[in-house]
């Protein structure tokens, strides 16, 4: 095979695990060790905020509930939302870019290893300190935004908000710095050849994800400083009945993190989706520009319509109109991955793996979920449908349908890559069609209970018509969305010791972590192929079709 | 902070400590951008009490220290890149001075305030002063360790030119924490006094 | 026990036109979405169907794209949400309040409490919890406050919802146009009691309110019995009245910690919705109201038995 050996950075390379045995996974400062660390932290507290998820459907499986007492259940779902938020989704995204994005742009490491790993522990302390708030015979317990004055001193006496603001401090902390790697890792070791538009899609949504994090999470822990020492020091930020204190600015403070962090969670989803669909289509991704570039515009306009969490609160009307109409527009970079992805597919020879179906699951669900998201920015229909289910179907539909259903494809495409070993796709086939039965039955009916005038965040209801036995599907879809979960981990599991064995490039894919073993060694790789296009592999693969003599091609033909 | 890549240093990793610091700087502009906008926000609840309170002809001078530390420390970068170290070292004394004198025009504001019974949980203005000045006081600081450990590592002969990157990080991080001061200065001591 | 929840409380069937026009955004919406998903649904599904890879040999035509579409799909949604854009601008102006000057006004405060409403009528002296009536077809304007945390003012058949912040009024409309009885929540997590705060809203003719309104003005009735004697005795004796008003009871009004009992009798329901207003569920509340409603800001005042009938007596009018 014909393949220049450009070696990136040619010096002798020491090794970056110290220590011996599992203890090197301690002191590690390889990126791959320490994106998997991530990716296994993050899908432990998965257990914890699916085992949340379900006592809350056991709890709302019937009208007048008993299983949990109300302030049990304010605990529940707030750690379930913030576990989910802080301690899987994000993490999960940002130890799966860890592990790919220096792999990616053929990188041996990234910029700053060392940060790196301190980034990693100082989310894990975050973690632990969310959770350590129980010895104190509390959780936290006022929602995953806790509204002001509500998470205040006055109506939140016990200590497991403190916990839960220093916890999401920490977690913050962590999260910035693994953003700053890799940007100063994206701008800074990309391989020779590897322009801005040759960078593979996935890479491209990192980057704009961590700029998202680094301006959307400084405002989040400023306003956590804030709140905390109202809560410890007695100051008067958010304190409203008490001089001047503004409960509002809290809600302006957190959303305006709150939105950015909706895309830090979908974002990655939209990478992965654009490495995974044209790979099993066998075609490049159609519209490469617009797919980087409307996530330029996704990541601009979420800072600019956080008011939209806002509606009910009484703004002015400007206010309302003005991020009404932003909100409207985020819909049309959005879309433009959607036609782009499903376009890519159209005329190519889709290869049906369990990544595919999951990244075509993703299409159907993550629409949606957006469309139910354009109908909140149409602010009557918000001033309706706001702090009902119906808001918990459509953030369950983004976030799971959409982002954690790309997250499965991406898992079933780079598991190979990782651990050199195949996933069982007869495993992965139950595991897709029961997420899928489980997931839709679970949130398509919250929409119906949102429209039938059931709020959130409720520790039980009454029965008006229909109200339980919608309820009830919804807690038996939960249980088989579990069932598929458990499927998935033990398909990680098994897979890992008796998958086939992967080779290099399984997939005949074209980027360029395929282009060294499977796993990687520590220095990642041996020789890299010239990058000359987005897909160098392919190039080398297949010089027939390579897209760097496209338009010699053309011209010929 | 050696590691594999800076080993490797040449052509485009050289910078990898200037790119981080300019993202790190980015995202600290959101922190106080933050603080900022909630002091404006609650401005409308002060009353008379930065007014009465504040003595902004005082902190202006104060200021005007700290401003000018941003030219000693760019004249120490440049002696810094000649490889005139003694230079190198007095610029950065200086530097730090302006810094400390600038502190203890905040020190003096603060005893001032609380001796009035100004304290941080007195009401939404204090709450607001104290955690916007106060948040830049702490960078001051943090500013003022990084210079002086340089500036140490210097006099102990362990700075050489293959430390070019860590002076201009630590100078973009001082220029940065002045910058910050302009905005706190104008929004606190000027726009809703 | 007769249940209290056998109607719909759907944003779909609006019983005023703020719900009504709000209602119909809501289904034009849903049908453009409709359009929309089924027309990615099905090109999705298309795809994996037609080009589904059947061992051909080869590759597909490596297209990497088309301006021209590219500019189309930017284009049609966004014209499509220009349009959505013009109709939400219209609804909001239709369901708010400054599009409806009070001309004779029925003005109404709300305050919200952790966790109960309370309701006043300007004008008069009414005031009252949970069960809010008001007289059909006339907009009513609500002035909304909240005495703790966020609460948020909702019954989905009438209008909009509205957060109810401190420090921060808030004016909503809300009508119904037929009488009957309409129920809501509410809708902003305030804590432990959240889920049973809910709304429940009488619709009278207008005649029928003005009856209603009459009665309520009056003070409680006078003790009848010597029961009732015993029970307003000790209402003001033991410490309900340091936190509840009864109008006649000869207690001052002081500061507004629970419900005014004023004609307690007239309400279909007890703590804001958790059970019916019967004497028997009174006494159990009265004996121990964090066992019907946890978390509950009413004290267990461990009432002896006869302590508990004297006080349903009086506060229900019983004999
Ligand atoms: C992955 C996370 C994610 C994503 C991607 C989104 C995407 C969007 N969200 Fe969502 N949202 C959440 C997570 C997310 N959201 C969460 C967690 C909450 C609840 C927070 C809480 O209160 O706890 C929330 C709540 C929320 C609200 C507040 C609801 C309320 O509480 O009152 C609003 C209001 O406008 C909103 C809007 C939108 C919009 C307009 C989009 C858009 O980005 C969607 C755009 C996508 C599409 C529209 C589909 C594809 C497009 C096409 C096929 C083109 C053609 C389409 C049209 C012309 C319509 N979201
Ligand atoms: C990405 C984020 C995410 C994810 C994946 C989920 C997943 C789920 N969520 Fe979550 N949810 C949120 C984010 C998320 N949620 C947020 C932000 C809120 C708002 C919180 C708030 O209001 O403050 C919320 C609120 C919320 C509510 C509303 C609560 C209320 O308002 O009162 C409900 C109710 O049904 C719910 C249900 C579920 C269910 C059934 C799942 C299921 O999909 C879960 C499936 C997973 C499992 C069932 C786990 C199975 C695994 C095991 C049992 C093995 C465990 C083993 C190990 C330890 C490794 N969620
Ligand atoms: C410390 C204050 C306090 C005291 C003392 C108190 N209550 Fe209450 N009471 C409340 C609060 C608060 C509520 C509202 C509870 C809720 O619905 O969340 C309430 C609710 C009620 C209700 C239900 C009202 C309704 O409209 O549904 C009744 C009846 C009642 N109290 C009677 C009494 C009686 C009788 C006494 C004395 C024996 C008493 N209360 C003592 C605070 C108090
Ligand atoms: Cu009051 Cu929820
Ligand atoms: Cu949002």
């Amino acid at each position: 095979m014909r393949q220049e050996p450009i070696a990136p950075h040619a010096l002798p390379f020491p090794p970056l695990t110290r220590g011996w045995g599992w203890l090197a996974w301690f002191s590690t400062t390889d990126h791959k060790k320490i994106g998997i660390l991530y990716m296994v932290t993050s899908l432990f507290f998965f257990g914890v905020g699916g085992i949340e998820a379900l006592l809350i459907r056991i709890q709302l499986a019937a009208p007048d509930g008993k299983v949990l007492t109300p302030q049990e259940y304010d605990a529940i779902f707030t750690m379930h939302g913030t576990t989910m938020i802080f301690l899987v989704v994000m993490p999960i995204f940002i130890g799966l870019a860890n592990y790919l994005v220096p792999l990616m742009i053929g990188a041996r490491d990234v910029a700053f290893p060392r940060l790196n790993a301190l980034g990693y522990w100082v989310f894990v302390l975050g973690g632990i300190v969310l959770y350590l708030a129980l010895f104190t015979g509390s959780l936290a317990n006022a929602g995953w935004f806790s509204y002001a004055p509500l998470s205040e001193a006055a109506y939140s006496s016990r200590p497991g908000v403190d916990y839960w603001i220093v916890g999401l401090i920490e977690t913050g902390v962590g999260t910035i710095a693994a953003a700053v790697n890799l940007l100063a890792t994206i701008v800074r070791y990309r391989a020779p050849g590897m322009t801005w538009r040759r960078m593979p899609l996935f890479v491209w949504m990192m980057m704009i994800t961590s700029l998202i994090i680094l301006y959307a999470l400084t405002p989040l822990n400023a306003g956590l400083i804030m709140l905390l020492g109202d809560r410890l020091l007695h100051m008067h930020f958010f304190r409203a009945n008490v001089s001047g204190g503004s409960a509002i600015l809290w809600q302006h403070i957190f959303w305006f993190f709150g939105h950015p962090e909706v895309y830090i969670m979908a974002l990655p989803a939209f990478g992965i989706m654009s490495e995974v669909v044209p790979v099993f289509s066998r075609k490049p991704i159609f519209g490469y520009t617009f797919v980087a570039g409307s996530g330029i515009a996704i990541g601009l306009l979420s800072f600019a319509v956080w008011v939209h969490h806002m509606f009910a609160v009484g703004l002015s009307t400007p206010m309302n109109a003005a991020f009404s109409a932003a909100s409207m527009l985020i819909a049309v970079p959005t879309g433009v991955k959607i036609f782009n992805w499903s376009t890519t597919m159209f005329r190519g020879r889709l290869r049906m793996t369990s990544s595919m179906y999951f990244a075509a699951a993703m299409i159907i669900q993550f629409v949606i979920g957006g469309i139910t998201g354009v109908m909140f920015a149409s602010v009557p229909i918000d001033w309706q449908l706001t702090d009902s289910y119906f808001v918990v179907a459509h953030m369950h539909y983004v976030l799971f349908g959409g982002s954690m259903f790309g997250l499965w494809a991406g898992v079933y495409y780079w598991f190979p890559k990782i651990t050199g070993r195949m996933m069982s796709e007869r495993l992965g086939r139950w595991h897709f069609w029961l997420a899928v039965i489980g997931f839709n039955m679970t949130f398509f009916v919250q929409h119906i209970l949102g429209l039938l005038g059931m709020p959130r965040r409720v520790y039980t209801y009454p029965g008006l018509p229909d109200y339980a036995a919608l309820n009830l599907i919804s807690t038996i879809g939960a249980f088989i969305l579990g069932i598929a979960v458990l499927l998935f981990l033990w398909n990680l599991v098994s897979s890992f010791r008796h998958g086939e064995e992967a080779g290099d490039n399984p997939w005949d894919a074209w980027t360029l972590e395929w282009a060294t073993t499977s796993p990687p060694p520590e220095h990642n790789f041996e020789k890299l192929p010239p990058v000359r296009s987005a897909r160098p592999l392919f190039d080398l693969n297949h010089p027939e079709y390579a897209d760097h003599a496209r338009s010699s091609r053309e011209a010929k033909a | 902070m050696t590691t594999a890549n800076s080993s490797a240093q040449t052509g485009p990793t050289m910078n990898r400590h200037k790119v981080g610091m300019l993202f790190f700087i980015s995202s600290e502009i959101f922190f106080f951008l933050t603080l900022l906008s909630s002091y404006a926000y609650l401005s409308g609840a002060f009353g008379n009490l930065p007014h009465q309170s504040l003595a902004v002809p005082r902190t202006f001078v104060f200021s005007l220290f700290l401003f000018s530390s941003s030219l000693t420390i760019w004249f120490a970068e440049r002696a810094f890149h000649r490889h005139r170290y003694g230079a190198f070292r007095w610029w950065m004394l200086a530097t730090m001075l302006l810094g400390l004198i600038f502190l203890s025009g905040q020190a003096i504001e603060y005893t001032e305030l609380i001796r009035t019974g100004i304290t941080l949980n007195y009401d939404v203005f204090s709450s607001a002063f104290f955690t916007l000045t106060g948040f830049h006081g702490l960078h001051v600081i943090t500013g003022l360790v990084m210079l002086g450990s340089l500036t140490g590592l210097s006099f102990a002969g362990k700075l050489g030119p293959e430390n070019e990157s860590a002076v201009a990080t630590i100078s973009y991080y001082w220029h940065f924490v002045d910058a910050v001061w302009v905005a706190v200065f104008t929004v606190a001591y000027l726009i809703f006094i | 026990m007769h249940n209290l929840y056998s109607t719909v409380a759907s944003v779909l069937s609006p019983a005023s036109p703020y719900a009504a026009d709000i209602g119909r955004l809501f289904w034009i919406t849903f049908w453009i979405s409709m359009v929309i998903l089924v027309a990615v649904s099905a090109f999705v599904i298309f795809n994996l169907i037609r080009y589904r890879d059947r061992g051909q040999e080869g590759l597909p035509p490596q297209t990497h794209g088309n301006m021209v579409v590219e500019v189309t799909w930017t284009a049609i949604p966004l014209a499509i949400l220009v349009v959505l854009f013009v109709l939400t601008m219209q609804t909001m102006a239709a369901v708010s309040p400054s599009s409806h000057p009070k001309a004779d006004p029925v003005n109404l405060d709300v305050i919200a409490h952790q966790w109960w409403w309370e309701f006043r009528y300007p004008g008069s002296d009414v005031v009252t919890a949970n069960e809010l009536h008001i007289p059909v077809g006339t907009p009513i304007h609500i002035e909304l406050t909240s005495a703790d945390v966020i609460h948020d003012f909702w019954v989905p058949e009438l209008g909009r919802k509205m957060d109810a912040v401190p420090g921060h009024p808030n004016t909503m409309l809300i009508q119904a146009d037929k009488p009957g009885v309409y129920l809501g929540a509410c809708a902003e997590y305030c804590g432990a009691g959240h889920a049973w705060m809910r709304i429940r809203v009488i619709a009278q003719t207008e005649s029928d309110y003005q009856n209603w309104l009459k009665a309520q003005a009056q003070p409680h009735p006078a003790p009848k019995t010597s029961l009732q004697a015993v029970g307003m005795g000790l209402f003001n004796g033991l410490t309900c009245s340091s936190c509840h008003v009864v109008k006649g009871s000869g207690q001052p009004e002081g500061h507004v910690v629970g419900p005014d009992l004023t004609h307690l009798a007239d309400r279909q329901t007890l703590a804001a919705g958790v059970v019916p207003n019967t004497p028997a569920e009174l006494k159990k509340w009265l004996a121990d109201p964090h066992s019907i409603k946890p978390g509950v800001y009413m004290p267990n005042l461990h009432l002896t038995s006869q302590q508990l009938d004297a006080l349903v007596a009086y506060l229900e009018e019983q004999p």
